[in-house]
């Protein structure tokens, strides 16, 4: 039987390449991804090897109360400089340094920014002089001594043309630029940057003052005599600190810990959101692959029925049709795994030419597995259809038959899809009040939408192609033949129409998401924005609050006004805590209160609530709310009252006075400011960016400005979930080529009849390409409304964290839908011109 | 329309100009209607080399205009080519076929799929029809194709001769074989084509519904002056005929006029011997 498959596969070439095409795009993403987090990994994991080289012990503090969602944030509470000296005092201790490292460093080269977006921020971190304990390497030389000595990474210098002497600005967003003298040039781990990141580094004090650490260090590395092990120095370090908020850890413990910290980050920025979009591209192509051994079994019912009549039990056919699917998808997925590691390269090769690729045993297998499986899953259900064939078929001049819809798979479908809705509603209303959903329930609820969706689709294909119908047939007969034709095999038109569908509700969803978002953040600033200038950087970092000072001095400005920024823990919830002048309330930003009132943020101690997190938390003013600072400090603040949340300002908000005590470095995260009095809005806008000039990770602007900065930021995010669902989008166009050349191939006869009858070459591409536009807008209506369902249900679950306005973005739909046309149009080329070329005489003589 | 009245038909004159099989075949008869299609020295050649066959053999040949001719053969005599060569269905490797006075060699694919929606109709032995269209709109399928409506009157009267006026909502799948080929007669019949031809039209069909088949195209020919070639190899198919053409290994052996079953028959055998 084995053998039977085999020559059946080489006998019908093009069908294979049709069928192979959906695995091997699904799976080259599979493969790509998988590449790539390898690489990372490996990247991160050999630069990490070689950190803490030489360092015995590791000290740092507890890990901060609260998670903070600020990139570059430390994560570990700091550790007093005093520390140092008992550290050194232990026996045994060869040598201690203290360290500090931070993200968000901006080098300029006369005035420009070094580097180009994310890759414009560098790593900034203490010089360590002891080489035992560094793992940094000059390579050129030497390190920084004085306060204006910097030391950069080889590939930096290697790209701004920096040579030792060259002087050069730096800028942390926590303070001004100021100039620095090359010393030096280093290596980290033995690699020219830190896997694609830069890094500058300083003498400790000046890294202290830079990076705003006062006289505290983020760790403490020691190194050993010889007369001790690493285990017994920590030991003895560890009781030397009894009761100091740290945790002291061997070299070996602080690197694994590390190492799998930077996995388990790489996975959740990366490899996750990555496999998920690989999985929809897969879920995708498996429509295609039911769909196309669907096509071949009914085609292939004379030669079935004639293995069955020579004596071939059902279960050999199972099994032929089966292993032809098995010998698609290894051969496949073999195809997609080389194309997804060329993507991965490509992918790598942009970001840096240092880095090499890293290809898994573990990628591989897990990839043709994925590719191999999904395609025999797929084929299962087509291939026990083909059991049933009777042998008498083969006797009869079989035409594939339509079967009639079952109630079954109606009641399937409605099952599924109530149940897939159902679930995504709960996920999302239950999960608003603190963690949000989980990706893995989300997922099963909107798979189980677009499983029973396809299920019903067959039903509505007749009424939905009689309405999309009317413009084509309007076209004469090769439009009304074209209708006919896709409302012929229902189960056909739905499951090809299905593929499309997902990749578009997918589109559709994100698109009313940040369309949403869009008009609840513009909402926002015209209701509670009441300044004309903001202030803040890009990268989501705070900055020194003497850019606020800075803007203060500048006499074309007024009302200037901080919002500042905590983590907190209030009760066992991790959140956000704002703060900001008492003065700013009416005049920079103003609350819609329900109760009590903003001004009472004056008095110190008193706190503002959303009314989201006092339903949530059984808070009326007057109660009493305990916060937990990251430094583990504690404020019990007093409710001073309760507003209406929006985009912007939502959260816990006490006054700066009251949040000043509780965090050890004070960062501005927003500053508001207005003209001043006889001054325009275009001077006073250009004063404050001639102020920020020497800041030059802070973006000012004014609302209007700012308005087209989100729009903008949200376009870029909605450019990357296309790019992401690009590949879904192809297998499905794929599967509508598929469809159409396999149904051409299926109705020779009628369509050297039609030819034979007075039918154009013309008119039979007409046809074909209507029909093929109709499945693709049968797709389109589908997602579309599967998709705005979807984006609605999502942006009203965020509702109470101040997306308040829903936006479904019909210009956006509209373009979905004829781009879907386009789509259609293309699928059609190739079977429209084999239609063409059908030879009357075959079609129409018997033999 | 032409003045000249139908031929009789009738066992009278069986034999007439039924040659037999040693004699050579009869000069094409002197025309008084210019012919509705001709083939003249075709010759039609599939492969090459030693696998070449010559399915036509530099055939002359004339339908008249307002007649129902047959043409027979045995398996491989070339008649099915013959049918698709005067059709415009198929190309000729030499000579030249008309219909009407338009000669086919030099018209372009588009040019003759114009020809065959235009004068030509078609009935082939089975699969006739499209299989997502209403009995009514495959009758109308060509005009359709054409962006034409159909003249109601003959419509009507087709569809009454047909009698299928209780199944034109039906679809090829709910008709039987014998209601399906009359379908496919009535589109032949409703683009009013110069010429029909048929394929074997009643192959696959039990007597009495090729009975019913042949007695429409004969009633096609005599009221509605329709012109009908048809290939059969089905001597009573070919009674119904005004003239038989017997072909063999690709020219013409034989003809005969007002044939009958037997005289049929006749020929048939001795072309078998």
């Amino acid at each position: 039987m084995f053998k039977v498959s085999l020559r059946s596969l080489l006998a019908h070439k093009l069908r294979l390449v049709l069928t192979a095409t959906a695995i091997v795009l699904g799976v080259t993403f599979v493969a790509g991804t998988l590449v790539l987090t390898d690489t990372i990994s490996a990247t991160f994991t050999s630069v990490i090897g070689q950190v803490d080289r030489g360092v015995a012990v590791a000290v740092k503090g507890d890990p901060v109360a609260t998670a903070s969602g600020r990139p570059g944030a430390a994560q570990t509470q700091p550790l007093p400089g005093a520390l140092l000296a008992r550290v050194r005092a232990v026996a045994g201790v060869s040598d201690a340094v203290g360290t500090l490292q931070r993200g968000g460093i901006a080098l300029l080269q006369n005035g420009r920014v070094v580097g180009r977006g994310a890759r414009a921020a560098m790593l900034g971190a203490s010089w360590i002089p002891d080489p035992e304990l560094s793992p940094f390497r000059l390579t050129a030389g030497s390190g920084p001594a004085a306060a204006r000595d910097v030391v950069v990474n080889a590939a930096t210098a290697q790209q701004a043309h920096l040579a030792i002497g060259d002087t050069v600005q730096i800028s942390y967003s926590a303070s001004a630029v100021q100039t620095f003298r090359i010393s030096g040039i280093a290596t980290f781990g033995g690699q020219t940057s830190i896997a694609g990141e830069g890094f500058a580094l300083f003498s400790l004090p000046t890294a202290q003052r830079l990076l705003g650490a006062g006289d505290h260090y983020d760790a403490i590395d020691v190194s050993a005599r010889p007369s001790v092990t690493a285990l017994q120095l920590r030991d003895r370090i560890a009781s030397a600190l009894r009761g100091q908020p740290v945790q002291v850890q061997t070299g070996q413990q602080a690197a694994a810990q590390a190492e799998q910290s930077a996995l388990t980050r790489i996975n959740e920025f990366v490899g996750t959101p990555l496999l998920v979009f690989a999985f929809i591209a897969v879920f995708v192509g498996t429509f295609l692959i039911v769909n196309t051994f669907s096509i071949l079994v009914a085609q292939r019912t004379q030669e079935l029925a004639l293995l069955r009549a020579l004596g071939a039990t059902r279960g050999q056919v199972f099994a032929e049709v089966l292993s032809e699917a098995a010998i698609t998808g290894i051969l496949a997925s073999l195809a997609g795994f080389g194309l997804g590691i060329l993507i991965a390269a490509l992918l790598v090769d942009l970001f840096s030419s240092s880095v090499h690729l890293s290809i898994q045993i573990s990628a591989l297998v897990v990839s043709v597995l994925v590719g191999t499986i999904i395609t025999v899953l797929a084929a299962a259900l087509p291939a026990r259809r083909a059991t049933r064939i009777a042998p008498v078929a083969a006797l009869r001049q079989a035409q594939p038959e339509i079967q009639p819809l079952p109630r079954v798979r109606i009641a399937a479908g409605i099952v599924l899809v109530a149940a897939g809705t159902g679930a995504l509603l709960q996920d999302l209303l239950g999960a608003s009040a603190s963690s949000g959903p989980s990706l893995q329930e989300l997922g099963l609820s909107v798979l189980a939408i677009f499983v029973g969706v396809a299920l019903l689709a067959p039903a509505l294909v007749r009424p939905i192609v009689w309405v999309l119908g009317w413009p084509v047939r309007a076209r004469g007969t090769p439009g009304r033949l074209a209708g006919e034709n896709a409302r012929h095999n229902p189960r056909r038109t739905a499951l090809t129409a299905a593929a499309l569908m997902v990749g578009l509700a997918l589109v559709t969803a994100v698109a009313v998401i940040t369309s949403s978002l869009e008009a609840s953040i513009n909402q926002a600033i015209d209701g509670s924005v009441k300044a004309h200038l903001i202030v803040f950087d890009e990268s989501g970092g705070g900055f020194n609050p003497q850019v606020a000072s800075t803007l203060r001095s500048d006499p074309r400005l007024a009302s200037v006004a901080e919002v500042r920024g905590s983590a907190v823990l209030v009760g066992d919830v991790s959140t956000q805590v704002g703060a900001l002048d008492a003065s700013a309330i009416n005049r920079d930003v103003a609350f819609s209160m329900t109760a009590g009132s903003a001004a009472s943020l004056a008095r110190p101690g008193t706190v503002l609530v959303d009314t989201t997190d006092a339903t949530s938390q059984g808070l009326h003013v007057g109660s009493i709310v305990t916060m937990t600072f990251p430094n583990a400090s504690r404020l019990r603040a007093r409710v001073g009252g309760l507003y209406t949340p929006d985009a912007i300002v939502s959260g816990f908000l006490v006054s700066i006075p009251t949040l000043s005590p509780h965090v050890t470095t004070p960062e501005d995260e927003v500053v508001f400011a207005d003209p001043a009095p006889g001054v325009s809005l275009a001077v006073a806008d250009a004063s404050l960016l001639h102020d920020l000039s020497r800041y030059p990770l802070l973006k000012g602007f004014t609302t209007t400005q700012y308005k087209t900065f989100v729009k903008s930021g949200l376009n870029t995010f909605l450019n990357l979930i296309y790019i992401l669902l690009a590949f879904a989008i192809v297998i499905a166009v794929v599967g509508i080529i598929n469809t159409l050349a396999l149904s051409v191939m299926e109705r020779t006869r009628e369509l050297g009849l039609l030819r034979a009858i007075g039918m154009t070459r013309g008119q039979t591409r007409e046809m074909v390409a209507w029909e093929s536009v109709i499945i693709a807008l049968l797709g389109a209506v589908l997602g579309l409304g599967v998709g705005t369902g979807m984006g609605i249900a999502l942006v009203s679950s965020l509702h109470a964290d101040g997306i308040t306005a829903t936006s479904v973005p019909g210009a956006n739909l509209a373009l979905y839908a004829v781009a879907a046309a386009l789509f259609g149009l293309v699928a059609a080329i190739f079977p429209a011109i084999r239609a063409s070329r059908v030879d009357v005489l075959r079609a129409v003589t018997t033999e | 329309m032409s003045s000249i009245p139908p031929a009789p038909r009738g066992g009278g004159t069986a034999g007439d100009s039924a040659a037999g099989p040693l004699a050579p075949p009869a000069p094409p008869p002197a025309p008084t209607v210019a012919p509705a299609a001709r083939a003249e020295a075709a010759v039609k050649v599939y492969g090459r080399g030693d696998t070449a066959v010559r399915a036509l053999d530099g055939i002359h040949v004339e339908f008249a205009a307002q007649r129902f001719s047959a043409i027979m053969g045995a398996s491989g005599s070339g008649k099915s080519t013959l049918l698709h060569c005067l059709a415009g269905l198929d190309r000729l490797t030499s000579g030249e076929t008309y219909i009407g006075a338009v000669a086919l060699s030099r018209l372009s694919d588009y040019q003759l799929t114009l020809l065959r929606r235009e004068k030509v109709g078609f009935i082939f032995q089975s699969l006739n029809l499209v299989p997502t269209l209403s009995a009514l709109d495959n009758i109308t399928l060509p005009l359709s194709i054409a962006g034409r409506r159909a003249d109601p009157g003959l419509l009507d009267a087709v569809i009454r001769i047909t009698g299928l006026h209780d199944r034109l909502r039906h679809r090829p799948s709910e008709l039987s074989g014998g209601q399906q080929q009359r379908v496919a007669a009535a589109r032949a019949l409703v683009s009013r084509p110069e010429i029909i031809f048929a394929d074997e039209p009643t192959g696959n069909l039990d007597s009495r519904s090729g009975g019913e088949l042949l007695d429409f195209l004969r009633r096609a020919v005599d009221d509605l002056h329709q012109t009908i070639v048809m290939v059969t190899h089905d001597p009573f198919a070919a009674s119904h005929a005004d003239r038989v053409v017997f072909l063999a290994d690709g020219r013409v052996v034989s003809e005969m006029r007002s044939p009958t079953t037997d005289s049929v028959l006749q020929v048939v055998r001795h072309l078998g011997d």
